[in-house]
Parts: structure tokens; C-alpha cells; sequence
């Protein structure tokens, strides 16, 4: 039997009948068709599918739709406002951090999240921020690059 | 990867989430953090036909430090323990042990509770709360007890709770005046590592004269439930700290330590690294003492 769930998503309100074994990452998908949000291992693993939960970026494949009634989702779609771009989406194009994209969405949001509670972190809290977002093209050093140019004003 | 189909219940106290538990019985599986219960349930090995999730009881998700003991509610995160200032200042290998949980991704997901009750020989919750005599608070509709985490922990995956029982909190003590602690987790990587060993120590020292008064090692991944080492305890009793006596008391708990060759390793490769461990855990324990 659907349950209904009431969130908000990119600052959206929305109102949902939702199986109870629907994972969020699949109701972003499938439902809304917010397909930004990408899904990669489906077991928490690679964190292609990140998005930020009340503030805090957690594994949507991880998340039953039902579980996520009553939270504030972002994912990479809420990441633009009227102003354009995110200065760490903007970043990530100019420095080439971007390869293969498939984990640039969740790289996004772990760096947001770390970045808004911590605006000027050491490489070590950066890399350690982004430590659970696989980049399979192996294209660390320019995303540590983009979001260190973030928190130094570049 | 599909979750397979099950009916959900979110109880919004303790009490009724043991009255759930009880009326459903074997068929249901209590849902906190989820990170290993969907992942055992997408790979099928699990499909229980209920779920009750207990992540939304507010009683359950509080940390609460007075007077330097600490009760923390088995659904709270591993990030806010990871977080909690309190737990860094007063149990420092708790705070590592949280902070090297999974991923920043999986700590604000991945709950106390749930890595306690997942019982799995190398989880990086049991050896810094063990070194501290964490005792554990069981709720079920009859009633509370509480049963040392030492004794909690009976064969992967298997736990003294009884299916009627909810674990509800973990409680522990301010360690004695003079006493420090650290938790060291060894892996191949950083991040989202399954230890091939971890330890986690804890020294008092006499101020008087500095001769060990208390001293705890646990051991993980290197037997099917984390073990406390006797044998090293007695070999630091009575003595006074060094160099020497670390690497001891590492020899001792490697003797006590049951490694098993698989993927990971050899089991002679993680003794030896039990030896090492021990020995640099014991060292930056008492280092923090001397900090004090």
C-alpha cells in the first residue's frame, strides 16, 4: 500500500503517494524526473547518488522515500539560482574538474555541505569531505582544486 | 537494485515500537540507519515483510553528557558523536572510532545502534565503546535491563537482544582521573574501509608515581566478535609506561588475538599488525594522559 509524504525539494513543496520500498534516490529519478542525481553502486558505496538531507548529505540509495516526509531535500538541480550557476559548479567547469560527470552531482553537494559549515577547510577536511564520492576518472585533484578556489574567494 | 516489498511502520515512542516489535515478531526487522539492513535487504538477503523504523523517535536520537558520563540514544548518528565535543574531550577513541565509520556519507545515516546490533567482528563502534564498559539499555514491553557491551556481542551478526528487546541506549562512564584512550583502525584505504584490524586502548595512571592502575585493550577483526585482550591488561598492570612495555603488551595481545587468513589478509600479517596497533594505541593513550 502507497503512503503519502509531504517534503520540500529545492526549496519545492511537494505531496506524494509513495510505495513504502521506493528508495528516495528512485523517487527523485523515476518520479520527478529529477535525474541529476545519479545512481551508481545502489549500496552506499560510491556516492554518485549524494544529495543534502536537512543540511547534511547523505546516500539517496540509502534513503526510503518514506523516511525523507518532512525533510528539506537539495540535490544538484536546487544548486542554481536566478544569479546562474553555483560558484562551485562554476569552478568545476573552469578548472576541468569535470571528466565523465557521473559523480560531479554528488561531488557538488558533499563540497556545499562542507563548505557551508566550514568556509575555509585545510586540504585534509576536503579531501576527507568528498572521501565517500568515487570518481572513477580518477579526476581528484582539480575537484580538491575547485572547491579549495571556492573557499579562498578565486 | 530493488528493495524487495515490505509493509512500514514508523512508531513514534519506544513504547510503541515494543509493542510492534513483539506483535510482529520474526518477520519484522527494526530499520535505524538503514546503511547495512538495505543493503543486505537489495542484495536479497534479507526480506523481512515488515519494517519498523525507529529513526524518527526523538528519545532515541539524543546525546546526553552530565557530569562526564555520557547515555547515547542507540539512533543517533555516527557523525554527531563524531561531532560531539563532549565525546572528544572526555572519550577520544569513541570520537575516532565515529569519525572512521564508512564515509562523511554513511556517518549521518549510520547509527550507534545499528553498527552494535549489525555485530560484525570489524565494526568501529564495539572496541572504543568496550574499552570504556559501555553497558547497554534493552527496552521490551515487559521491562529494561541492562547487559554489559562485552557481553552483547555473541558471533557475527548474532547479539544478546532478544526479539522482543529494543536496544534504546548505550551508557558510559567518565573514565578515572589520569586515564587516556585512542582507537586505531587499519585499512588498504581511507575512507568506506572494512578494517582488516582495529584497536582501541585505554590507560590510568597512579599520578603519585606513574605506574599503570587500570589498562583495556580490545581488538577488532581478528576473532568473530571484538576481543578484549587479558593478557595485555596484566601485562601493563603494576608497570610504569614505556616504549618497551607498549610493545609488550602488543606481543601480548597478539597472542590473544584469533585472526583467520581471508581476501583482506593473512592471519599472520594481522597479527602482526594487532602487535602494532596495540603498541602505537597504547602510545598515543598515554601521551594524551601526559596532556592533561
Amino acid at each position: 500500500m502507497k503512503k503519502m509524504i509531504c517534503l520540500t525539494i529545492n526549496g519545492k513543496e511537494y505531496e506524494l503517494a509513495v510505495a513504502p520500498n521506493m528508495t528516495l534516490a528512485d523517487l527523485l529519478r523515476e518520479e520527478l524526473l529529477l535525474t541529476g542525481t545519479k545512481k551508481g553502486c545502489e549500496l552506499g558505496e560510491c556516492g554518485s547518488c549524494t544529495v543534502i538531507m536537512d543540511g547534511r548529505a547523505v546516500n539517496s540509495c540509502l534513503v526510503l522515500a518514506v523516511q525523507a516526509s518532512g525533510k528539506d531535500i537539495t540535490t544538484v538541480e536546487g544548486l542554481e539560482t536566478e544569479e546562474g550557476l553555483h560558484p562551485l559548479q562554476k569552478k568545476f567547469i573552469e578548472n576541468g574538474a569535470i571528466q565523465c560527470g557521473f559523480c560531479t552531482s554528488g561531488m557538488l553537494l558533499s563540497a556545499k555541505t562542507l563548505l557551508d559549515k566550514n568556509p575555509k577547510p585545510t586540504e585534509h577536511e576536503i579531501r576527507t569531505a568528498i572521501s565517500g564520492n568515487l570518481c572513477r576518472c580518477t579526476g581528484y585533484q582539480k575537484i580538491v582544486e575547485s572547491i579549495k578556489d571556492v573557499s579562498e574567494g578565486r | 537494485m530493488l528493495l524487495p516489498k515490505f509493509e512500514f511502520h514508523e512508531p513514534a515512542t519506544v513504547e510503541e515500537a515494543c509493542r510492534m516489535i513483539s506483535e510482529l515478531g520474526g518477520k519484522m526487522k527494526i530499520l535505524a540507519g538503514g546503511t547495512d539492513l538495505f543493503v543486505n535487504m537489495k542484495k536479497k538477503l534479507l526480506a523481512p515483510d515488515h519494517l519498523v523504523s525507529v529513526d524518527r523517535i526523538e528519545s532515541l536520537a539524543q546525546l546526553d553528557a552530565s557530569n562526564g558520563s555520557l547515555r547515547i540514544g542507540s539512533c543517533v548518528k555516527a557523525a554527531v558523536i563524531a561531532e560531539s565535543d563532549a565525546v572528544k574531550s572526555a572519550f577520544p577513541a569513541l570520537h575516532e572510532g565515529a569519525s572512521k565509520l564508512g564515509s562523511p556519507l554513511i556517518r549521518n545515516l549510520a547509527t550507534v545502534g545499528g553498527n552494535l546490533v549489525s555485530a560484525r567482528p570489524a565494526a568501529d563502534f564495539p572496541p572504543p565503546l568496550m574499552v570504556y564498559n559501555a553497558k547497554l539499555v534493552l527496552k521490551s514491553s515487559q521491562g529494561e535491563r541492562s547487559v554489559p557491551l562485552t557481553d552483547f556481542i555473541h558471533a557475527p551478526g548474532q547479539t544478546a537482544l532478544l526479539p522482543n528487546e529494543l536496544l534504546a541506549a548505550v551508557l558510559l562512564e567518565r573514565p578515572a582521573a589520569h586515564s587516556g584512550s585512542a582507537y586505531i583502525k587499519l585499512g588498504v584505504r581511507q575512507a568506506l574501509e572494512i578494517s582488516l584490524v582495529n584497536v582501541a586502548a585505554l590507560l590510568t595512571l597512579d599520578p603519585s608515581n606513574g605506574v599503570v592502575t587500570g589498562a583495556r585493550v580490545v581488538m577488532g577483526s581478528v576473532g568473530p566478535t571484538p576481543l578484549l585482550s587479558v593478557s595485555a591488561e596484566k601485562a601493563l598492570l603494576g608497570e610504569k609506561p614505556s616504549d618497551a612495555l607498549f610493545s609488550a603488551a602488543g606481543e601480548a595481545a597478539a597472542s590473544d588475538s584469533k585472526p583467520i587468513d581471508d581476501f583482506r589478509a593473512s592471519a599472520e600479517y594481522k597479527r602482526a599488525m594487532v602487535r602494532e596497533l596495540t603498541r602505537r594505541a597504547l602510545a598515543s593513550a598515554f601521551d594524551r594522559v601526559q596532556k592533561q
